[in-house]
């Protein structure tokens, strides 16, 4: 009877518009109080317990080097350099428009961010190319979810944070899937667009352009090369990134004053001010469900039904790809990282590759209806139809897919690098 | 109600005051901290932890700041089912519950806050009690009540939730 009010509350609180914060909140509560004979100031309890940890330093410092680094020219430096370097091969400018997505992403940080930075360059670029409408949208929009898989990924700390997972390997970790996409990507743009006319090699040119965004290109370098070297944990790197970001975009590039800088604090701070909160209730109800041994349950019951590895990583893909169409991939990583990792230890599933395979399969809520966030955006930037880019994404979710089932089925693709 | 939004107002540029001065020390102390001791082998004592906690304050305090921005996260799959005549009302219950929802937690935490106090309890890097760091939950709380009861009362000095997609993407990466 409880559950069913239980579940009947949670269904009023989404009519009634409730954020996400709230709901946790109350779910929180709710367990404590009626299910757990506790009392509400042990989620507080948990909420102190939840912030006091230095591993979770990175998610603002992340953030604030991503905000810094994008807030310049450097996404037009980028995409100069691609568009010279990817120059004589065919369909150059499609595979410029997905290098720079990648490489943008992983310096800003940001899926959506890229989406804008390099989609308002490349879109009328690739148009007046020669491009189809449908290849542009729906490069720009698949390259820009790049940001979440290729490191430093946000959604990749809170995954760590919420399994215990090192947050050095899940990034090191992230480097194959995120040059398989990106690959993939590639060779379609190439195949899609072979009859469009090519420029030429001008290693001058190439020389040229790379002075001016060779800054910006060493930053993922000095980030991951840090980690992967054992020279930074991920915190040191962080804090190293935000100070480098600095030094290029105030001193070198000289595109941010002290001013700008104030501002993208705020944002940074008005970002950390939605995230931290839901991670300090997602953990508070993690702490419950682990004193009440509920995953221990949930492995029980999914081993008693689940007879193989296979059949439990397909019906996570599956179940992921649902929960990816209605919620934000933040909070799915919240809700269910706890829950579905001790199901994946069970399984035999090594930690690292089950957080990859869970970033990646998440991605795909970007690109699909109702609430694809890149789908929603594209549609602001480019002023084009959501339905029309829905359908102008449709080819890439597939190759997605394909790279989902590479990723969950090829372990070492991830964990070549531990 | 031009006076609640100018009363909003004045939180907003506190909060904004606080989340610059706490976020700029966690993020000076760390680099601080990391190049010193990539230098001299040896960091600042207690760095880690005054960062910890100042990441603290900038996090709560910003509860707020997303707030005033309208940058918490909502899902919004059930937003068609009510009929749009529906609009006034639902934000008025919507922000209402939001408000009860910080009141419960402000009155709960302060009781925690309290009880950390009587216990004296403090950090043991830092050897500094550890209750006037937890009281900026309380804060922020009483701050979520106050903010979102007068949303509720004046629907129209809010914006809307999500009201800007290309920022949401602080959970995103």
């Amino acid at each position: 009877m409880m559950t069913f009010l239980f579940i009947a509350l949670i269904i009023v609180a989404l009519l009634l518009r409730q954020r996400i914060v709230v709901i946790l909140g109350f779910v929180a509560g709710w367990c404590y109080v009626v299910w757990g004979d506790g009392e509400l100031s042990y989620v507080v309890m948990d909420i102190w317990a939840a912030a006091d940890q230095e591993v979770l330093l990175s998610i603002p410092l992340f953030i604030l080097a991503g905000n810094i680094m994008s807030q310049g020219s450097i996404a037009k430096r980028l995409i100069t350099m691609m568009r010279v370097a990817t120059a004589p091969v065919p369909g150059g400018l499609a595979i410029a428009t997905i290098l720079s997505c990648a490489f943008f992403a992983a310096i800003s940080g940001s899926s959506t961010v890229t989406l804008i930075a390099v989609g308002s360059i490349m879109y009328p670029a690739l148009i007046k190319a020669g491009y189809s409408k449908n290849f542009a949208l729906g490069s720009l929009c698949a390259a820009g979810t790049l940001g979440i898989i290729v490191p430093p990924s946000i959604p990749l700390i809170l995954y760590g944070v919420m399994t215990q997972t090192s947050i050095a390997d899940l990034f090191k970790a992230g480097i194959g899937p995120a040059i398989m996409l990106t690959s993939i990507f590639s060779i379609y743009a190439l195949i899609y667009n072979l009859k469009i006319e090519r420029g030429d090699f001008q290693l001058s040119e190439i020389i040229t352009v790379a002075k001016k965004g060779i800054f910006a290109l060493f930053m993922p370098v000095l980030i991951l090369g840090g980690i992967y070297s054992g020279l930074f944990t991920a915190t040191e790197s962080a804090a190293v990134a935000v100070f480098y970001a600095v030094i290029i975009e105030v001193f070198i590039h000289k595109e941010m004053n002290f001013t700008d800088l104030q501002k993208v604090i705020i944002e940074t701070s008005t970002m950390l001010g939605s995230l931290i909160p839901l991670l300090m209730m997602a953990l508070s109800i993690n702490t419950f469900l682990a004193y009440e041994h509920v995953p221990h349950g949930l492995v029980e019951i999914i081993q008693a039904n689940v007879n193989s590895q296979t059949s439990f990583l397909l019906l996570t893909l599956v179940g992921l790809i649902v929960v990816g169409c209605f919620v934000d991939i933040g909070s799915a990583i919240l809700i269910l990282a706890p829950l579905l990792a001790p199901l994946a230890i069970a399984q035999d599933v090594d930690l690292t590759h089950f957080g990859i395979l869970m970033i990646v399969n998440l991605e795909l809520g970007y690109l699909t209806p109702p609430l694809g966030l890149n789908l929603i955006v594209a549609m602001g930037v480019f002023k084009e139809d959501f339905w029309i880019i829905a359908k102008a994404v449709l080819p890439f979710l597939l190759l997605m897919f394909i790279g989902l089932l590479i990723v969950t089925f090829w372990p070492s693709l991830s964990l070549f690098l531990l | 109600m031009e006076s609640a939004k100018n009363f909003l107002d004045k939180v907003y540029q506190f909060e904004r005051a606080v989340a610059i001065f706490a976020f700029s020390v966690m993020t000076l102390i760390i680099i601080a901290d990391v190049i010193i001791r990539k230098i001299a082998g040896v960091g600042i004592a207690g760095a880690m932890r005054i960062a910890v906690y100042a990441m603290i304050v900038t996090a709560l305090i910003s509860f707020g700041l997303a707030s005033h921005k309208g940058r918490h996260l909502r899902p919004k799959f059930a937003d068609q089912l009510l009929p749009k005549s529906w609009e006034f009302q639902i934000i008025s219950v919507q922000e209402s519950l939001h408000a009860l929802f910080s009141l419960v937690f402000a009155i709960v935490s302060i009781g925690v806050v309290y009880e950390t106090y009587l216990l004296e309890e403090t950090s043991r890097m830092l050897r500094i009690a550890i209750w006037p760091m937890q009281s900026v939950i309380p804060f922020a709380f009483i701050v979520g009540f106050i903010r979102h009861s007068l949303y509720a009362l004046y629907p129209e000095i809010r914006l809307g939730d999500n009201s800007d997609m290309a920022n949401q993407e602080g959970l995103s990466k």
